[in-house]
């Protein structure tokens, strides 16, 4: 079996919550040793996943804290600067001492700004990045993403970021300090919305499920299933329909004034199949068909199951490595340490650094 | 960090729509050369999606929707389905790093240039594939963007205003999501290559990408059995939380009390002391008359003098940002985050700038979303090697171009 692309990474993890453990949890599962410091702040569940494969120690005092500093490679920070230092130095402080050390914070507004001290929990920063503006029907509030998205976004994006600038570190012998804020984080993902105001004043607002008759969700016999089609895709979404390519359904403009004409064929199309049905409609039709999956259908669906997408372990199936091609530890439950049992094999390569 | 750390990294980029450019955006803004490749006859759609109000010769050129994606990289046409374009194509693979796609499973293999073939031009080449559900497996040929990926990852299950009705995200969340998992694998396996000398072939699944976004769930699902039903804009361990009404054509604050301290502090903020001793089970039990009392409080005031107070009181709340209000937003002006990048071709607005803001290394954008073909000449002779007169073959064949002529939006 080949190495991790991590093997050898030393990270720690401060601060704790839902997108440090995250981001860590990934640099983990590709063979980071990762080390958690204090309490994470996690329910048992956001616990059991995002801590696998960790090592938890209790908070250290400054020399000892100084000695994980200087032999790691990466410290991922989730202190916000509302929550205050704890005795502890910022994420700037730590750049200025530790040159040697990628530093990835993340924070719900970054480190600077007029807003930089808001506090924030997952739907403050939801909807301080715009999609939640964007989610859920108009006659209606917006609505947040479910699974605590903009905290497991700001997660992402940490990782990604963390190996990114890992390589230049390694590259270059230096770190530096990258200052992720989860409103960014969101507000870059908007789509065409954002630039649509400005650029043209096409103001986008929330549609809700089905914006377009062919880029929905629908209910069918025995969940909800949706179809997302473009342009090209429409004739042969009518194919499947059994509805005559006509003009009114082809041309954009037209489509639109006849919506609620070809809603009501998708509509009655999808109430008389099921989940299953219809994504099986999908490959041979090229029409992008779906079903809304739970977790519990999925924890046993057999494509997943085939390409080793799930780890088995104590905690039960869990997803595991985000993509195959790179060496996915097997990762076990969270594993309380004390210190000096890192700082054993630590210890050892700060002082080598050192001398 | 003195240099952006993917200096002297090349990317040959075949993606197209949102998940994969979304990727290689990134890469380019951490400072790879990325040379986004499109046939002539079958140009990155993003071009020509959104119907134009404006007249302009070449709108595949000045897209605002392509703009927003694509901005740090260069622009060659080749058309992959005829031999003399797979072959130039081969000649680019053999001086890059990395080539990405996130086409349907089998259009490589069909195009001629599968795994095999891309390896045999380039042995230690990291090749990474964005296919909806793999090249493997049984779902490989299932076809979808962004909200069926959400849909079939079991992230749509969990958002709802009651248990039973799924709501999808306004956005296509799966592609952003998947393509910042793309640029982690790039790195990842940039860091392995430079250890042990060798390339590697990621077989990345969008849809595996959001189901790993909603593992929390299957946590709770492996600990109890079940997975808790969605709950709106309410938390399903503290309360109060919810979307409120604010003074102004719909706009709405969001309020967040995780614990009985921000909501004696809430309570006071608006005007409620008379609630401010309810403990979480009473809080809970009176939902809604908290909703009433923090919506009575907040509809005549305008959101961002309603978030002040409350954020000064220490009650965490933020106002839901549209798409008008998220450009003005104080805090992201003060950060710089809207950028205006120079096209000619455009007439200036605000774009988003780079997210990850390495403090020294410093990425910032200079280099607008490119003109079809605009690099054609410079990356087929320096990159490829091809001459002159090879190149004058090529546009002479019509396997690269740098126009699209008449086109049809949609």
């Amino acid at each position: 079996m080949e190495s991790s692309p991590l093997e050898g990474i030393r990270v720690v993890e401060l601060g704790g919550g839902i997108p440090a453990g995250y981001c860590s949890h990934l640099l983990a599962g590709y063979g980071a040793d990762v080390v958690q410091i204090g309490d994470p702040g996690l329910t048992e569940d956001e616990d059991r996943y995002l801590s696998r494969g960790k090592r938890r120690v209790p908070m250290p005092d400054a020399d000892d804290l100084h000695a994980l500093l200087t032999a790691a490679h990466v410290v991922v920070d989730g202190r916000a600067p509302a929550d205050g230092d704890a005795g502890m130095p910022g994420a700037r402080q730590l750049r200025e001492r530790y040159p040697h050390l990628v530093i990835t914070s993340l924070t719900p507004f970054g480190l600077d700004g007029p807003h930089a001290e808001h506090r924030a929990t997952n739907i403050v920063s939801f909807a301080s990045g715009g999609i939640m503006a964007l989610t859920g029907e108009r006659d209606r509030p917006p609505l947040q993403t479910g699974g605590e998205q903009a905290f497991m976004l700001g997660g992402l994006h940490g990782f990604a970021a963390t190996a990114t600038a890992l390589l230049g570190a390694l590259i270059q012998g230096e770190g530096d300090l990258i200052d992720i804020s989860f409103q960014e984080c969101a507000a870059s993902m908007l789509e065409y919305c954002a630039a649509a105001w400005e650029y043209e004043s096409l103001f986008v607002e929330r549609s809700g499920n089905t914006p377009r008759p062919e880029w929905g969700v629908y209910r069918v016999a025995d969940g909800w299933a949706g179809v997302c089609c473009l342009g090209r895709q429409i004739p042969a979404l009518l194919d499947v329909l059994g509805v005559e390519q006509e003009p009114r359904w082809l041309d954009p403009v037209q489509r639109t004034e006849h919506a609620d004409e070809l809603s009501a064929h998708i509509l009655v199309f999808m109430a008389e199949r099921t989940k299953d049905e219809i994504v099986a409609l999908g490959p041979p039709n090229k029409v992008p068909f779906g079903a809304v999956r739970t977790p519990a259908e999925l924890v046993n669906h057999s494509p997943l199951l085939e390409r080793g997408f799930f780890d088995d372990g104590p905690d039960g199936r869990l997803p595991g490595r985000p993509f195959p091609g790179l060496t996915w530890v097997r990762l076990q439950p969270v594993v309380q340490a004390g210190i000096d049992e890192v700082l054993s094999t630590w210890g050892r390569v700060a002082e080598e650094v050192a001398s | 960090m003195k240099r952006l750390p993917l200096d002297g990294v090349r990317v040959l980029d075949l993606t197209m729509m949102w998940a994969g450019p979304y990727a290689t955006k990134m890469l380019g803004e951490m400072g790879a050369e990325v040379i986004k490749i499109e046939s002539p006859r079958a140009w990155d759609n993003i071009r020509t999606l959104l119907p134009r109000t404006d007249q302009v010769e070449d709108p595949w050129n000045s897209a605002f929707y392509f703009a927003e994606y694509n901005h740090e990289k260069k622009s060659v046409t080749l058309d992959l389905a005829r031999d003399a374009g797979r072959e130039a194509f081969l000649r680019l693979v053999a001086n890059s790093d990395v080539v990405i796609e996130n086409y349907r499973a089998d259009v490589m293999d069909k195009l001629g240039l599968g795994t095999d073939v891309l390896l045999g031009a380039n042995p230690n080449l990291i090749y990474v594939s964005m296919a909806g559900f793999g090249k493997t497996g049984g779902d490989r040929d299932n076809v979808g963007y962004g909200p069926i990926i959400e849909m079939m990852s079991g992230l749509m299950s969990l958002s709802g205003y009651d248990p039973d009705t799924p709501q999808k995200t306004g956005i296509s969340y799966g592609d952003p999501v998947a393509g910042l998992a793309a640029v982690g694998a790039v790195a990842l396996a940039l860091i392995a290559r430079r250890r042990t000398g060798k390339g590697a072939v990621i077989d990345l699944s969008q849809q595996e990408v959001s189901v790993k976004m909603a593992g929390i769930a299957f946590a709770e699902l492996a600990r109890t059995g079940a997975v808790s039903p969605p709950t709106g804009n309410r938390h399903p361990r503290w309360a109060p939380q919810g979307c409120y009404q604010v003074r102004g054509d719909d706009q709405w604050i969001v309020v967040s009390c995780p614990d009985d301290e921000t909501w004696r502090a809430c309570a006071e903020t608006i005007g409620r002391p008379d609630l401010a001793d309810l403990t979480l089970e009473e809080r809970r039990a009176r939902h809604d008359e908290l909703d009433a009392a923090i919506s009575a409080w907040a509809a005549p005031i305008d959101g961002r003098v309603a978030v002040d107070v409350l954020q000064e009181a220490g009650v965490p709340a933020g106002r839901v940002l549209d798409m008008r209000t998220i450009k003005d937003d104080p805090h992201l002006y003060v950060r710089n985050f809207w950028i205006r990048v120079p096209n000619p071709k455009m007439h200036p607005y605000r774009k988003h700038g780079v997210v990850w803001r390495l403090l020294e290394a410093n990425p910032t954008i200079t280099r607008h979303a490119p003109y079809l073909g605009a690099d054609n000449r410079s990356v087929l002779s320096e990159v490829a090697g091809l001459g002159d007169a090879e190149i004058d073959q090529l546009e002479a064949d019509g396997i690269i171009a740098d126009t699209l002529g008449e086109v049809a939006f949609g």
